[in-house]
C-alpha cells in the first residue's frame, strides 16, 4: 500500500470517527440549539434566575429517575418499574413515618426509603438474572404491583412527615447538589471501575462478558440495585418538593425517563452512552417544559409535547442508529 | 484406535533436556452415555505450533476444553512442563498459563479495543483506599502489545466494531496476551475469515511463535493449518487417529484420517 493511500485511509477512519463521536455526544449541539430558540422566543427562561433555578430544581426528581434507567439501559436491561419504585418507597416510608408511626427518626426514614428502593431494584435484578425473567415482563410486572401498591397503602395525601426528613428535598440547592452529586458519582464509578465496564461489557453482549470471566448474574443484579437505590432518591426528593406525598406521586415518569436518556444518547440495545449525556436529556426535558410553562401554554398540552418530544427522540435514535451502522460498515470494508 | 498411524516416537519431546510443554496422557471424557474422548495421548513442545484436527463431533472442542479448564477429564492427566495438573475452571488453567482464544472471540463490538483487551484485567492505580482504572497505562499496554507480541498496528481507542474480521482475530488474541501466557489455544482462528484476513491472522501465529509462544489450533480446515502448523494430531471419533509432522503429510491423508481414521 503506498504511502498516499495510507494517509488517505487514516484520514478516512479519522473523519468516521469524529462522526461516531459527534453521534455519541448529540445531545449537547441539540440543547445548544433549543436553548437558542429559547432564548430568542422565551428569554425569560434565562434573564429571570428564579426560574431557571425552579428549572433545575423540579428537574431533581425526574433526573435522578432518568439515571436509575440509563444505568438499566446501559447494561442492556430496561426498567418499567423506576416511577413506581419511587412512588412505591416515598408512599411506604411516609405511612411509617406519619401513619402508622413507628419511627419519628428522620435519619432512619431516610435509611428506610433507600432500603425499600434497593430492595425492589435487587428483586428486579434477581428475577431477570437468576430466573432468567424478561426484564420487560418482570418490570411491567412490578410497575403494576408496586404502583398498585401505593394505592393500596393510601387513597389519601400523607401530611406531617418530620421536618428533617422533608428539609433536603425542599432545598432547591441540596436538591439540585444531591442530583449532581448521583450524576458525578456514578459517571466516575462507570467510566474509572471494574465494575463500570463490566455494566458496559454486558449491555455490548452478555455472552462474551461471561466468557471473559464477568460474573454476568451479579452485575445485573447490582445494576437493578443501584437503579432502585437511585428512585428510592428520586422519591424521597419528590416527597420534599411537595412536602408531602400524594398516592399519585411519580406516576407517568417512566415514559420522559426514557426520552431524556435515548436523546441524552443512551443506547437502547446497551453498551453505548454517557451519563453525562443523559443528565444533557434531562436538561432538555425540563428547559422545554419551563419554556411552555413560561409561554403560559396549558399544562395539558404541555404532556402531548412531552410525547412528541418522545417520539422526536425515537426518531433521532433511529437515524443516529443507521449513520453509525453505515459508517461502520464503511470502515470494517476498507 | 488405530495404531499403525499413530506416531508415538514423533509425539516424544524434541529434545531430552527438556519436558514437553503440555502432554494428555490417556484423557476419557464422557458426557452421560456419550464418550466425547477415549484414550487421547499427545504432546505439544515448547514453542511449536500444533494442530488439532477432525471432522465434526470428532471431539476436538472437548479436548481443547480440557485444555483449557473448561472441562475436567473423566479420566486420564494432564500434564505442563512435566508436572501434573489439574484444572477446575479457565482461570486456573490462566494461572498456569494456558489462554484460549475462542472461535466466537467474546468480544464486546461497542467497547474500544483496549477495553475489550484488558476487560476484568484492567490496570488499575490506587487513589486512596480507592483502586481505579488507569487508562492511560490501559492504551499504553493495550498498544505494545498489539505493535510488540503482534507486530501490528491497531488504534486501541477504536471500538472493536470498527475493525474487519482478521483485525478481531487479533484484538482477542491480544487479549490472551494480556494475561502473558505460554501457551495459546486457538480455536478455529481463520473459520469464517476472507483470504486477506487468513493470511494476516495466520502472518500473526507465525509471529507468536517467533515470540516464544506455544500454541494449540483447533481446527476443521485442513487450509487453515497446512503452512502454518508445525505438527498435526487428527482425531476420529473421540480418539486420537494419528499425529504426524505436518511436512509429511498431504491434504488426501489427513482427509481420509479425519473422516475415516485410516490413511488412504
Amino acid at each position: 500500500m503506498s504511502t498516499t493511500n495510507i494517509v488517505t485511509r487514516q484520514l478516512e477512519r479519522i473523519s468516521e470517527r469524529a462522526v461516531l463521536v459527534l453521534l455519541e455526544n448529540m445531545i449537547w449541539p441539540i440543547l445548544a440549539v433549543i436553548s437558542l430558540l429559547i432564548l430568542v422566543t422565551v428569554p425569560r427562561v434565562f434573564t429571570n434566575a428564579a426560574t431557571l433555578e425552579l428549572m433545575l430544581f423540579a428537574a431533581v426528581p425526574l433526573g435522578l429517575i432518568v439515571l436509575a434507567e440509563s444505568i438499566c439501559l446501559l447494561s442492556g436491561h430496561f426498567d418499567l418499574s423506576v416511577g413506581a419504585i419511587a412512588g412505591f418507597s416515598a408512599v411506604f416510608t411516609a405511612m411509617v413515618l406519619a401513619e402508622w408511626n413507628l419511627v419519628s427518626n428522620p435519619v432512619l426514614g431516610v435509611l428506610i426509603v433507600l432500603a425499600v428502593g434497593c430492595t425492589i431494584g435487587a428483586t428486579n435484578g434477581i428475577m431477570i438474572a437468576k430466573l432468567g425473567m424478561n426484564p420487560f415482563l418482570q418490570t411491567l410486572a412490578f410497575f403494576i404491583i408496586f404502583g398498585g401498591g401505593k394505592l393500596a397503602l393510601t387513597t389519601q395525601p400523607i401530611s406531617g412527615l418530620p421536618d428533617g426528613y422533608v428539609a433536603p428535598g425542599d432545598s432547591a440547592l441540596v436538591a439540585i447538589g444531591i442530583l449532581l452529586a448521583s450524576f458525578a458519582c456514578m459517571v466516575a464509578l462507570f467510566r474509572y471501575t471494574a465494575f463500570g465496564q463490566a455494566v458496559y461489557a454486558v449491555g455490548s453482549d452478555e455472552d462474551a462478558a461471561r466468557a471473559v470471566g464477568i460474573r454476568t448474574d451479579r452485575t445485573i443484579i447490582a445494576v437493578y440495585t443501584l437503579s432502585g437505590f437511585f428512585c428510592a432518591i428520586a422519591g424521597w426528593m419528590l416527597t420534599g418538593y411537595t412536602g408531602l406525598v400524594s398516592p399519585d406521586i411519580a406516576d407517568d415518569m417512566v415514559f420522559p425517563a426514557f426520552a431524556a436518556a435515548i436523546v441524552g444518547g443512551i443506547s437502547l440495545l446497551g453498551g453505548r452512552g454517557k451519563l453525562l449525556g443523559a443528565l444533557g436529556g434531562v436538561l432538555l426535558l425540563s428547559l422545554i417544559e419551563t419554556a411552555l410553562n413560561v409561554s403560559g401554554v396549558d399544562p395539558t398540552l404541555i404532556e402531548v409535547v412531552n410525547g412528541i418530544v418522545l417520539l422526536i427522540a425515537i426518531l433521532l435514535y433511529n437515524t443516529k442508529e443507521s449513520v453509525r451502522e453505515r459508517v461502520l460498515s464503511a470502515g470494517v470494508r476498507r | 484406535m488405530n495404531s499403525e498411524t499413530t506416531d508415538i516416537a514423533d509425539d516424544a519431546p524434541a529434545s531430552g533436556k527438556t519436558e514437553p510443554k503440555i502432554a494428555v496422557d490417556d484423557v476419557r471424557k464422557v458426557f452421560g452415555r456419550i464418550v466425547a474422548l477415549e484414550d487421547v495421548n499427545l504432546t505439544v513442545r515448547e514453542n511449536e505450533i500444533f494442530a488439532v484436527v477432525g471432522d465434526n463431533g470428532a471431539g476436538k472442542s472437548t479436548l481443547m476444553n480440557v485444555l483449557c479448564g473448561i472441562h475436567g477429564p473423566t479420566t486420564g492427566s494432564l500434564r505442563l512442563d512435566g508436572r501434573p495438573v489439574a484444572f477446575e475452571s479457565p482461570d486456573e488453567a490462566r494461572a498456569r498459563g494456558i489462554e484460549t482464544v475462542y472461535q466466537d472471540l467474546a468480544l464486546m463490538d461497542d467497547l474500544d479495543v483496549a477495553t475489550n483487551i484488558f476487560m476484568g484485567n484492567f490496570p488499575e492505580r490506587r487513589i486512596g483506599p480507592v483502586s481505579l482504572i488507569d487508562w492511560e497505562e490501559t492504551y499504553r499496554r493495550a498498544e505494545r502489545i498489539i505493535e510488540t507480541h503482534l507486530e501490528r498496528t491497531i488504534d486501541p481507542r477504536a471500538e472493536v466494531a470498527f475493525h474487519s474480521g482478521g483485525e478481531r482475530q487479533l484484538v482477542a488474541i491480544a487479549r490472551a496476551l494480556a494475561f502473558d501466557p505460554d501457551v495459546v489455544i486457538l480455536d478455529e482462528p481463520t473459520s469464517a475469515l476472507s483470504v486477506d484476513a487468513t493470511e494476516l491472522v495466520q502472518d500473526t501465529v507465525r509471529t507468536l511463535q517467533r515470540n516464544g509462544k506455544t500454541i494449540v489450533i483447533v481446527s476443521h480446515s485442513l487450509d487453515e493449518i497446512f503452512g502454518l502448523a508445525d505438527r498435526v494430531g487428527v482425531l476420529y471419533q473421540g480418539r486420537m487417529a494419528a499425529i504426524m509432522d505436518a511436512d509429511d503429510v498431504s491434504k488426501a491423508e489427513l482427509s481420509s484420517l479425519m473422516v475415516s481414521g485410516e490413511r488412504p
